[in-house]
């Protein structure tokens, strides 16, 4: 039964384009039903317009998106998808639990309102309206709307942006919650580490592009596992893309930063070379991670513009 | 669809401006009109015109206030959010100006109490029945100008296209001053604006008539045009909302 299944979510070749600029330049994504998946990238890397197009929003210029193996409008129809959107202000004159009764109602199988509110944290303000709440309030209030009709696919753009610590935290156990029941999760962040944390799978765009899919443990290593950093000392920056391991090289001033998936061997070869210097040895941050990834040059040839710039 | 008629009614009426401006001006306007100044004969006949204008022009208040609804709503992201659910977007269309529709009843009941119960104004029971639901169902062209205006417009202009709308049709079709006192040239167009000929609805009743063809011609051509104005606009604001 699973293998006949069709995917939560298929995009297949996606373009769109507005006016000049290719915001999606060939989607391929495949989520699997019960997966939270975060979509990773920076503004305007495609995220939006990524969620946009898979909710019957907007249409592909080519391609094609297919949600539980319909068209997005047909599926959003039949009420399998709920969305907390960017850009949603609160709905003024509507008290919580009036908006979210109603935002249930129109879908076929809904959980009871008082579930969807418990699940988001509104019980105690089910009858203050919308307007008058605070802004992590309000934001509790757009979940509770996205899962009112408990459906099988839940999309969250840009959930915790506007949240605080705190909030953030209440937030994505509410959201494990909803996953936990076996529902389709899939987010769009712009950082690694909320990706990481609450999410089985990361997507990471760039430009429109796929760059990297995988667990966060694989995102991680792709790009670059750790980082080893010494002080130049007037040496040559030369030949260090080349180091066992070694995967990009940066220079800043007088100190090397070289990214590595084998930093045992790294320093190693560095030790011989008698490069050690201030030698530094740390675990890539995420953002570190997500900047290499995303980053419109590739490693080598950041090694190359590297050893230009010290010739000039 | 009625749950969402149902959320939007309460939504407007939950709108304070709406229940000051919308029910107590033409209220006030109409009680103003009939008894400043006006201690000649015909006082009576005044009072049963004006009070039909009044409540016409209460009811076209109420169903162009609808667009400034809609207006807000696009800001707020909140046509998007209904996009996202089950509800399709015709019935969203037509949930609205069904809502936008029952928000007009007591424009007109307002006025037409005020008639009756201050100035004094005496018709058949069969009157009152058929001014009322005349009134009521001749706003819709109202509420679909209204719809079309908040598809297209944001907030700031809808609410001076809004005012704009109203202020003139209101004004050149007779509902706050009779046509008998405009030059020739203006009455004979004014004729076959579209307020001036909703209004003539609850008039003719008023004198114990059916409305005539011309008036309901007329005025189904307008419902045609207004009509087709809310589907264009509202298929525009699909693309970006």
């Amino acid at each position: 039964m699973t293998q006949t299944a069709p995917s939560a979510v298929r995009f297949h070749g996606v373009v769109k384009t507005f006016g000049t600029v290719r915001a999606l330049d060939r989607i391929d994504l495949d989520i699997r039903r019960g997966e939270t998946v975060a979509l990773l990238g920076r503004n305007g890397a495609g995220k939006s317009t990524t969620i946009g197009l898979l909710l019957g929003l907007d249409e592909p210029d080519a391609g094609e998106v297919r949600l539980f193996g319909q068209a997005p409008e047909r599926a959003v129809r039949a009420g399998l998808a709920g969305a907390m959107l960017q850009e949603g202000q609160p709905i003024p004159r509507v008290t919580v639990r009036e908006l979210v009764a109603f935002v249930g109602s129109t879908y076929p199988r809904p959980m009871p309102a008082a579930e969807a509110l418990a699940l988001a944290g509104l019980t105690e303000f089910a009858d203050r309206r919308v307007d008058r709440l605070s802004g992590g309030q309000a934001q509790r209030v757009r979940f509770a709307v996205a899962i009112a009709g408990a459906p099988a696919l839940l999309v969250l753009d840009e959930p915790t942006a506007a949240l605080d610590v705190e909030a953030r935290r209440a937030f994505w156990d509410a959201m494990r919650a909803y996953a936990a029941r076996g529902n389709t999760v899939l987010f769009s962040t712009h950082y690694m580490e909320e990706a990481d944390d609450n999410a089985d799978r990361i997507v990471v765009v760039d430009q429109g592009r796929v760059v990297a899919d995988g667990p966060g443990e694989r995102i991680k290593r792709a790009a670059g596992g750790s980082l080893v950093s010494f002080d130049l000392a007037g040496g040559p920056s030369a030949g260090l893309a080349a180091l066992p391991g070694v995967v990009a090289v940066e220079v800043r001033g007088d100190r090397a930063r070289l990214r590595t998936d084998d930093p045992d061997a790294t320093v190693v070869e560095l030790a011989r070379l008698g490069a050690v210097r201030g030698l530094e040895v740390a675990p890539a941050s995420l953002e570190d991670a997500f900047l290499s990834l995303t980053s419109t040059v590739t490693p080598t040839s950041t090694a190359t513009s590297v050893r230009e710039s010290e010739t000039v | 669809m009625p749950g969402y008629i149902l959320l939007e009614i309460r939504r407007t009426f939950r709108d304070a401006s709406f229940v000051v401006f919308g029910i107590g001006m033409p209220v006030l306007m109409y009680l103003l009109f009939t008894n400043i100044g006006s201690g000649d004969g015909d006082s009576a006949e005044w009072k049963t015109a004006s009070m039909v204008g009044m409540a016409a022009y209460g009811a076209l208040g109420a169903s162009l206030g609808t667009g400034m609804g809609v207006a807000a709503d696009k800001t707020a992201g909140w046509l998007r959010q209904l996009r996202v659910t089950p509800l399709a977007p015709s019935r969203v269309v037509t949930g609205r100006a069904v809502s936008g529709s029952a928000t007009v009843l007591p424009a007109i009941a307002a006025v037409l109490a005020a008639g009756a119960f201050v100035n004094g104004v005496r018709l058949d029971a069969w009157q009152w029945a058929a001014l009322t639901v005349l009134l009521w169902a001749g706003a819709l062209p109202f509420t679909l100008l209204g719809l079309g205006n908040g598809y297209r417009l944001g907030p700031q202009a809808m609410g001076v296209v809004n005012t704009a709308c109203l202020m003139g049709l209101a004004v050149i079709g007779g509902l706050w001053f009779p046509l008998s006192a405009f030059p020739g040239w203006l009455a004979s167009i004014a004729a076959y604006t579209p307020a001036h000929r909703f209004a003539d609805l609850g008039w003719a009743v008023s004198h114990g008539s059916a409305p005539g063809l011309g008036t309901v011609s007329v005025l189904g051509a307008w419902l045609l045009a207004f009509g087709s104005y809310a589907v264009v606009s509202y298929r525009r604001s699909a693309r970006t909302v």
